[in-house]
């Protein structure tokens, strides 16, 4: 991107943004100049809000962490050699004698520390995205250059210590050295007469990887939810129908050892909760022998879920494949070795990532794997992403044995030994819980999204009440699946955000919650800010059942009304 | 109205948004709040990129009108 380009999209947006402004807060000690204009344009190409951005002084990095507005959504916070001691900077002249290494190690350490502790109290208002140093060290260190000198060495460890404890706390996300590697190498990172003219260190290449990265940090894309992979050629290498399962392979003795680190890369990618579905044009009983016969196989079985192994056309594979899933084609990547395939599924499902699986190709397919990574990263794993196969496998025999059981509902419900567990109010380092507000549609009140920083500054209203719901029945545990927010006036509770995973639907899951919070916090009314949307029909049809009456704005629901029209509960409702 | 003076009006109306078109060839640092010396390293900027040339950074205070611009890139170019 070049400067003119990153001021149209800045310029742009002037005109087309709507919405509430999305502030975000960019420290460095030196003059941000484009970085700070590549930065906002990052920032205002991944939202539809417009973007404010605040700066603070040159020459004050802690300063300007520590002056960051209260409001903003997110800050930024962009490190170099000089921040920590001006003796590591051009421009200030402060000595490079050998006798001034101890000392210079000594101050960096504690400023370090000082800046430290400026970011931890930041993240705990907003998210804090942060850059390290990334310029040369300057030729302060009395070694040839191909030596390491000792008090470098000692400069790096600090950084990479501290580091390596912020990428641990809550808000705060650090930009991944080796990737801004990838998209800025480090010898094309420094203008020194730009430097020494304006106060501004960085080339506009480097500007703009850094201002990208942080961007992504801040305003992540959601990540993709689920993967089909073929079989033949791609999860093992030669065509099991043809060969036997003795006769594949994903090993260095046969030159296949790249379908051997797929296979380890979807195991890891399953553990971290992505859904795993195989398309593929086979003999269904050869490919179960495979399971059973080959246990040297990186990826079990029961990892994936469903396999759709048929002579059709994929594209009707995965139609059932993301029926069953019951997401979206855009969260989906597709991973097959046949061209034809790809391009047959592409063309069904146009939002798809759909992408050739390079057998042949090592370089590419190393791409493809950090590609994978990239498109399913997420921040931390919690404990609901393990059992997400377990719970959409559990879900559908639910419904499949909830439809047999026809009008004896009841009953049906009263066999499933449903425990519901309820935390009022969840961990703040909980993020399934905004996640789950973030992406779901049927069951949501109103449809409003929430940003990080303003979801936390709600929990900390007075009379703030949070419940994350929890849900596990015979069928296995579905992880929580339901959050309410709301505001308790009294015995009134005003509820601005409910969402309920579409898995946990016709359990009377949301009744058991209201009721909880009747008899838990003495409610005698619920205020729902609903919304209709074009999405939340489910929503509307739980309100109208309890109402006596159909819903399309904000409804009041009196306690008695709500228990004369509640069907029976069978569930266990515990707390944590 | 040449190739170089359009190419620059482009460059003036991104680093001075707020300023109309017709004001442009006008332009004069002393006559516009917003010319300081952020703005002046980005319109040089620009014009590097526009004009793929590299400014002498010594001619930079001279540098401080859309003539004196236009001749220094007439040059220049």
């Amino acid at each position: 991107m070049s400067l003119a380009q990153a001021l149209e999209i800045i310029q742009s947006a002037r005109g087309t943004a709507t919405g509430e402004p999305f502030d975000a807060g960019l420290a460095c000690g030196f003059t941000p100049l484009h970085l700070q204009t590549f930065f906002h344009a990052a920032l205002q190409s991944r939202l539809t809000r417009p973007v404010r951005l605040h700066c603070g002084i040159f020459g004050d990095l802690i300063g300007n962490i520590e002056k960051f507005p209260a409001e903003l959504h997110a800050g930024a916070v962009v490190i170099e050699w000089g921040d920590l001691d001006s003796r590591l900077a051009f421009r200030h002249l402060g000595g490079w004698r050998p006798a001034h290494m101890p000392d210079l190690v000594a101050t960096f350490a504690r400023r370090m520390e000082h800046l430290e502790s400026a970011i931890r109290v930041a993240a705990a208002r907003f998210p804090v995205a942060v850059v390290f140093p990334a310029l040369r060290l300057p030729p302060a260190f009395f070694p040839v250059n191909a030596r390491a000198s000792a008090a470098a060495l000692a400069l790096e460890a600090c950084v990479a210590a501290a580091a390596a404890r912020l990428a641990d706390v809550p808000g705060v996300s650090i930009v991944n050295r080796q990737e801004l590697e990838q998209r800025s190498a480090a010898p094309e990172r420094h203008d020194l007469k730009a430097e020494l003219f304006s106060g501004f260190p960085f080339t506009r290449a480097h500007a703009e990887a850094a201002a990208g990265l942080l961007a992504e940090l801040i305003v992540p894309r959601p990540p993709k939810k689920g993967l089909i992979t073929d079989l033949d050629d791609t999860l093992w290498s030669g065509i099991v129908g043809e060969i036997g399962p003795r006769g594949v392979s994903w090993d260095l003795e046969h030159h296949s050892q790249l379908h051997g680190l797929y296979q380890q890369l979807l195991d890891s990618l399953s553990l971290q909760g992505v859904l795993l579905g195989v398309s593929s044009k086979n003999d269904a009983a050869v490919v179960q022998d495979t399971w059973r016969e080959r246990d040297d196989l990186l990826l079990p079985r029961e990892r994936i879920y469903p396999l759709e192994v048929n002579w059709g056309p994929k594209s009707e594979s995965v139609a059932r494949i993301l029926r069953t899933w019951n997401i979206g084609a855009d969260a989906v990547v597709f991973v097959d070795d046949s061209p034809l395939d790809v391009a047959e599924v592409q063309q069904a499902f146009p939002s798809m990532e759909c992408v050739l699986f390079p057998k042949d190709d090592p370089a590419a397919a190393l791409a493809l794997f950090y590609r994978l990574r990239d498109v399913f990263g997420k921040d931390r794993i919690e404990a609901d992403d393990a059992i997400r196969m377990e719970s959409i496998r559990g879900a559908q025999e639910f419904r499949e044995q909830a439809e047999s059981s026809g009008e004896r509902q009841d009953e049906f419900l009263k066999g499933l030994d449903a425990t519901i567990t309820i935390t009022l109010p969840p961990p703040a380092s909980d993020t399934r819980v905004l996640e789950l507000v973030n992406k779901t549609n049927q069951f949501n009140l109103n449809g409003i999204r929430y940003d990080e920083a303003l979801w936390q500054r709600m929990q900390a209203q007075p009379g703030a009440v949070t419940a994350a719901v929890a849900y596990r029945d015979k069928f296995g545990p579905l992880g929580t699946i339901a959050v309410l927010h709301g505001l308790q006036m009294g015995h009134c509770l005003k509820v601005t955000a409910w969402v309920m995973s579409c898995r946990a639907f016709s359990r009377r899951i949301e009744h058991a919650l209201l009721r909880f919070l009747i008899e838990q916090l003495q409610i005698e009314r619920f205020s729902f800010a609903f919304e209709k949307t074009a999405k939340n029909g489910p929503t509307q049809t739980f309100l109208a059942a309890m109402m006596g009456e159909d819903v399309a704005r904000p409804v009041e629901l009196d306690r008695a009304v709500f228990e004369a029209n509640c069907p029976p509960l069978f569930q266990k409702v515990v707390t944590s | 109205m040449n190739d170089i003076d359009a190419r620059l009006r482009r460059c003036f109306s991104l680093t001075f948004p707020d300023l109309a078109a017709s004001e442009i060839p006008s332009a004069e640092q002393s006559r516009i709040q917003g010319w300081d010396s952020v703005a002046a390293i980005t319109l040089v900027t620009l014009i590097e990129e526009e004009f793929a040339i590299s400014v002498d950074l010594d001619k930079m205070p001279e540098l401080t009108s859309f003539v004196a611009i236009r001749e220094y890139v007439s040059g220049a170019a």
